[in-house]
């Protein structure tokens, strides 16, 4: 099916589809903006998809040793439209920060590549968490990512760099990460059926046309890296091209990134807990190396700073992989999807920044919405006892000013 | 072309339809757009329920014996206020006065009684009739002043005189304060004593009796609003098992319960869904999959569900899919997009099933409505609208055309209003009376009786 509208104007008209939705009489309609939400997902999973690809073709080229044909064709993608920002000439922040030699892009590239990465591992992590009794398809899900990974080998040797930050394997979704030539990959599980119940995990690994039937005859066709290039629609193509998430750990597992349009100040919640108060309770595998420095006590510090104009000096002063990156304010946390849906409207449309605010706070989940809702009322996950009350409530109220805000 | 049809059999195929009266009772104001047609078990008594909170009822002519080749027309019979807007200080919210469904109740006496809701609230409504009152008071001037009681010389008793006939409605039950969400359907049970009400993530169970309590038996609400996935769309009785129900979802599927099961029924007894086509996934499957209505039929073996796209027909005993998918308005899927920024791709259209389950029924874009017969496997596009159509004119098929060359007479998708969407329709139990509402105003067919 054609659209006529590309993953980035999907996603602004749904997002401004949400934002007037809380002004409309009557309250919040639950139904319309659960559909709302999938759209959004859907676009910004093609979105994340076709920049990742082209950052890899980019890789590719920039490699010369390894006489690869670049295979990412838009065409495969299952969104493909026409007006889609295909060239490599329209990557805003990603780009390459000048001219350099293929040397000096490439760590770079890497390290976007890697930041991409995360967060979709991020996103995908949150998925398989909002999906833990899977209709059928988990299974196709799983296979679904073999297969696409396998077939994606073929097309993605050069990645190297696509290491996950911890190798171990989470949750019984074995997979190997991307490595050129021939991979040890585990058997692919049994290949799903051809026409999978609806779950939005699944049927985005089912949308990989190559996922129903041959799941078999492509984990044998990984063998040989330079094999048929895998008929990649995108959700699954790029699904499979990622190691599953590794172990973010599971408190880490559903977050939400608020926007504080009063403060501009960005904090990362899940489950209702403020991200760093988890981490500095448990060795949180994603903060890195255990707990946090000081600096957690104040309420501010334990929030990220967010200037609109600072979107580049972020990027490049992130280092790669590194979650436990101190920002100003000396507190750890994850600020690598805040930092790659800021990267989404580079260029100045008129409510760039207006629409790169919303999507921050629908980095993931749904809360952002339905914090609104009439059952607001009920309260967060009760905190444990390691947790600052202030902090929680500090966390609690950066929600509802973002929220008000709009 | 038209359908050559067989007139004797008129509830078995479809006829010519014609138009007996249109009704202008609503004009373009917004407050009194139709939110919600339903005929009663007779078919005698229309109810439409508007945005404004009002209540419209039309009641049929009883026949005229000298012109007995034509059913009585629907004139006006009751109009009320039935929900007004509220403003929930709690929660900072306002609560819309629209009616969303009026369900009536059989007849028991000679009184008529329906509910109508709101997002929030329901309320039950008798609707009876005056047609005498008492004259000749000893105490009280006909026009109700008292009168001195010295000046009482002689005793009279009152006794009941003709009058002009007065309809009165009145609220009998308030059932209110049970849904946190936006309360989407009510279904009268068979047992003609409790009803459920469904809003996004809950069903409760009431007794028509019972204002202050409900029983909750469905809640898909999750632990973690972030998990949500999918919220309840319609949900429905069984017309003959007191103890089943279905409810939809906006993921396609379709769950009966049974309620001698468990208090509770999360856990379904059957769950009806058709696998997806890959071939034909896009941004928006899971925007038009999302069903908009369910409704058994007459008979309680099949069901039916509208998506955005096509109406499908399920049998209670096959859950792997149904036995008979109609499409719509297929056109409209490589416009989705479009219809996806203007927002009409989340208008929730209803079904509608004849008196003999033969026949099948929904709206579309540009006033125009399609009724599928499921014996013949025909359909046919009608259109709803005051041009052209004096009243007693038969009604001349519309076709749409896809693409390619127009013919005469055809419609191309790009002309199309989508601003003019019939999404309510109903059909006399009985006869082939349909009722289509359109944005404003509310239409009534009848089929040519020969």
């Amino acid at each position: 099916m054609e659209c006529a509208l590309d993953a980035q104007s999907l996603i602004s008209i749904s997002l401004r589809k949400i934002h007037s939705s809380r002004t409309q009489r009557g309250g919040i309609k639950l139904h319309k903006n659960l559909l709302v939400s999938y759209v959004l997902r859907n676009a910004r999973q093609l979105y994340l998809s076709e920049r990742y690809a082209e950052l890899y073709r980019r890789q590719q080229q920039q490699q010369q040793q390894q006489q690869q044909p670049p295979h990412h064709q838009h065409q495969h993608l299952a969104y493909a439209a026409p007006g889609m920002p295909a060239s490599a000439a329209d990557f805003g922040p990603l780009q390459l920060g000048g001219g350099g030699d293929a040397e000096a892009r490439e760590p770079v590239a890497r390290h976007q590549l890697h930041q991409l990465h995360q967060l979709h591992q991020l996103h995908l992590q949150q998925q398989l968490h909002q999906h833990p009794a899977p209709r059928g398809c988990a299974a196709a899900a799983a296979a679904g990512a073999p297969a696409g990974g396998a077939g994606a080998l073929s097309e993605l040797p050069g990645c190297a760099a696509l290491q996950p930050p911890h190798g171990a394997p989470h949750r019984g979704q074995p997979l190997e990460p991307l490595q050129p030539g021939p991979a040890p990959l585990p058997p692919p599980p049994p290949p799903p059926a051809s026409l999978c119940p609806r779950d939005p995990r699944a049927s985005a690994a089912c949308s990989a046309p190559s996922a129903p039937p041959g799941a078999a005859p492509q984990a044998a066709a990984a063998a040989s890296p330079p094999s048929s290039p895998a008929p990649a629609s995108s959700p699954g193509f790029y699904r499979g091209a990622y190691p599953a998430p590794s172990d973010f750990g599971v408190h880490c597992s559903s977050q939400t990134t608020v926007l504080d349009l009063d403060t501009h100040v960005v904090t990362t919640v899940e489950n209702g807990y403020l991200h760093q108060d988890c981490c500095a309770s448990a060795h949180c595998p994603c903060c890195g190396q255990g707990a946090p420095g000081p600096g957690l006590a104040s309420a501010t510090g334990c929030k990220r700073k967010y200037y609109p104009g600072q979107e580049e000096d972020d990027d490049d002063d992130e280092d790669a992989g590194d979650l436990g990156a101190e920002p100003p304010g000396g507190v750890p946390f994850a600020p690598c999807k805040r930092a790659r849906f800021e990267d989404f409207c580079p260029d100045s449309s008129p409510d760039a920044s207006n629409i790169s605010n919303l999507i921050s706070i629908f980095g993931s989940g749904f809360s952002g919405l339905v914090s609104r809702q009439p059952d607001s009322s009920e309260q967060p996950p009760p905190l444990n006892g390691q947790l600052c009350a202030k902090q929680a409530l500090a966390s609690l109220g950066a929600w509802t000013r973002a929220i008000v805000a709009f | 072309q038209l359908l050559q049809l067989n007139s004797r059999k008129i509830n078995n195929s479809i006829k010519k339809w014609r138009r007996t009266n249109v009704f202008f009772v609503y004009f373009n104001y917004t407050a009194d757009i139709i939110s919600t047609v339903e005929f009663n078990h007779s078919g005698e008594l229309l109810a439409t329920g508007d945005k404004g909170g009002r209540v419209v009822i039309f009641q049929q002519e009883q026949e005229n014996k000298i012109q007995s080749h034509s059913r009585g027309e629907y004139n006006v019979y009751s109009t009320f206020q039935s929900h007004e807007p509220e403003f929930d200080y709690l929660k900072s919210l306002e609560i819309e006065e629209k009616i969303n469904k009026i369900r009536w109740l059989p007849q028991k006496n000679a009184a008529q009684f329906l509910l109508s809701t709101n997002d929030k609230t329901i309320k039950l409504w008798k609707i009876s009739e005056r047609d005498k009152r008492p004259e000749g008071y000893n105490l009280k001037e006909e026009d109700g002043r008292y009168r001195d009681p010295t000046t009482v010389t002689t005793l009279r008793v009152p006794v009941f005189r003709p009058m002009d006939l007065m309809v009165e409605a009145s609220p009998r039950r308030i059932f209110a304060n049970a849904h946190t969400y936006h309360i989407n359907s009510i279904s009268i049970n068979s047992d003609y004593e409790t009803y459920l009400s469904a809003d996004d993530l809950r069903i409760n169970l009431w007794h028509l009796e019972i204002t202050d309590r409900s029983f909750n038996i469905v809640d898909i609400k999750p632990a973690n609003m972030e998990e949500l996935t999918e919220v309840i769309t319609a949900a429905e009785f069984h017309p003959n098992s007191c103890n089943t129900f279905v409810y939809s979802s906006s993921k396609g599927t379709i769950r009966l319960c049974d309620m001698r099961a468990s208090a509770l029924c999360d856990r379904h007894s059957k769950l009806f869904e058709e696998p997806e086509d890959p071939s034909n996934r896009s941004f928006f499957s899971e925007i038009i999959s999302s069903i908009s209505d369910v409704k058994f039929s007459h008979s309680g073996r099949y069901m039916m569900t509208r998506d955005y796209l096509s109406v499908k027909i399920w049998d209670l005993n096959m859950e792997n899919r149904p036995v008979e998918t109609y499409q719509v308005h297929e056109y409209l899927r490589s416009k989705l997009c479009s219809l996806y920024e203007n927002d009409c791709i989340f208008d929730k259209f209803e079904c509608c099933w004849n008196g003999s389950d033969s026949v099948v029924m929904t709206g579309s874009y540009n006033n125009f409505f399609r009724m599928f017969d499921r014996n013949t496997k025909r359909d046919i596009t009608l259109e709803a609208s005051r041009e052209n159509n004096k009243p007693r004119t038969v009604l001349k098929p519309r076709k749409v055309c896809a693409s390619g060359k127009r013919k005469k007479d055809e419609i191309s998708v790009d002309s199309l209003d989508f601003n003019k969407k019939i999404l309510h329709t109903a059909w006399h139990p009985k006869e082939n009376i349909i009722a289509v509402a359109t944005t404003n105003n509310l239409y009534i067919f009848q089929d040519k009786v020969n």
